[in-house]
């Protein structure tokens, strides 16, 4: 496949608390996989292009991708994490970039 | 960027210039029903705030004359859940487009009780761009609320 055929990436850094503490490594992709899941569905996930790049759990900071048109839809959805089995989670985007070095 | 809050003593999150407590605004109207949002659109320079989203395209009309804006809440999409928050996002929608249609200007804010409810500027934009605002609609949110809040 052609570079022009492929999709825009966008890298959306964000960072990641419950109760205002980092989670660990495991449940903070358990977090992130099933809050974007429940938030776009199977089938809008597949179109958003959405991985969980790294995730440091020392810090609570982390990297998504997406689609570039979607990144106000992935940014939105970050935002609408507020609670996390019955604690309070937040995850905050910080910074958006087309490349990983710059969005970290 | 100016965000309306509905507590005080808020922290401020990255982007947001200063908080403005909703209780504090005299120009900030609650409607609860149509009536009230027909009688608050009648006010000079209201933020009219409509927790249902529901109302008539007359509001909208009166909105514009009055030189008001009607105010779309992150707290509302966050406090709800699953098919409701679905369908919240859904009458946000539908209200924005009534505004179109009406030519009145409209606001984003976070109005949070809490501060597990601030959000930081660049999730209010993205916020406004899920409602469907353009670019241009965005800016227009974003001065709507500087230039009615600061009144």
């Amino acid at each position: 496949m052609k570079p022009t055929e492929r999709f825009k990436k966008r890298y959306v850094a964000f960072v990641l608390t419950v109760e205002g503490v980092a989670p660990l490594a495991g449940e903070a992709k358990q977090i992130v996989h099933e809050h974007f899941l429940s938030f776009f569905g199977e089938s809008g996930v597949s179109s958003l292009a959405f991985k969980l790049i790294k995730y440091d759990e020392k810090s609570g900071k982390g990297l998504v991708r997406c689609e570039r048109s979607r990144a106000d839809e992935t940014i939105f959805c970050m935002a609408c994490l507020s609670e996390w089995k019955g604690k309070r989670a937040r995850m905050e985007s910080t910074t958006t970039s087309g490349s990983i070095r710059r969005a970290e | 960027m100016i965000d309306i809050v509905s507590a005080e003593n808020l922290p401020k999150a990255d982007g947001i210039d200063s908080h403005a407590a909703a209780s504090a605004l005299k120009n900030f109207v609650i409607a609860n029903d149509g009536a009230a949002a027909r009688a608050g659109s009648k006010k000079k320079g209201v933020l009219l705030y409509v927790p249902a989203y529901e109302f008539d395209d007359g509001v909208c009309q009166e909105l514009k004359r009055a030189g008001g804006a009607l105010v779309f809440s992150f707290a509302d999409v966050l406090r709800q859940k699953g098919f409701r928050r679905a369908i919240i996002l859904s009458k946000m929608r539908l209200a924005l487009a009534q505004c179109r249609r009406g030519g009145c200007a409209f606001a984003v804010a976070t109005l949070a009780k809490n501060d597990g409810e601030i959000r930081n500027a660049r999730e209010l934009v993205a916020f406004a761009a899920v409602l469907g605002m353009n670019p241009q609609e965005k800016k227009i949110a974003e001065e709507s609320a500087e230039k009615l809040v600061t009144r």
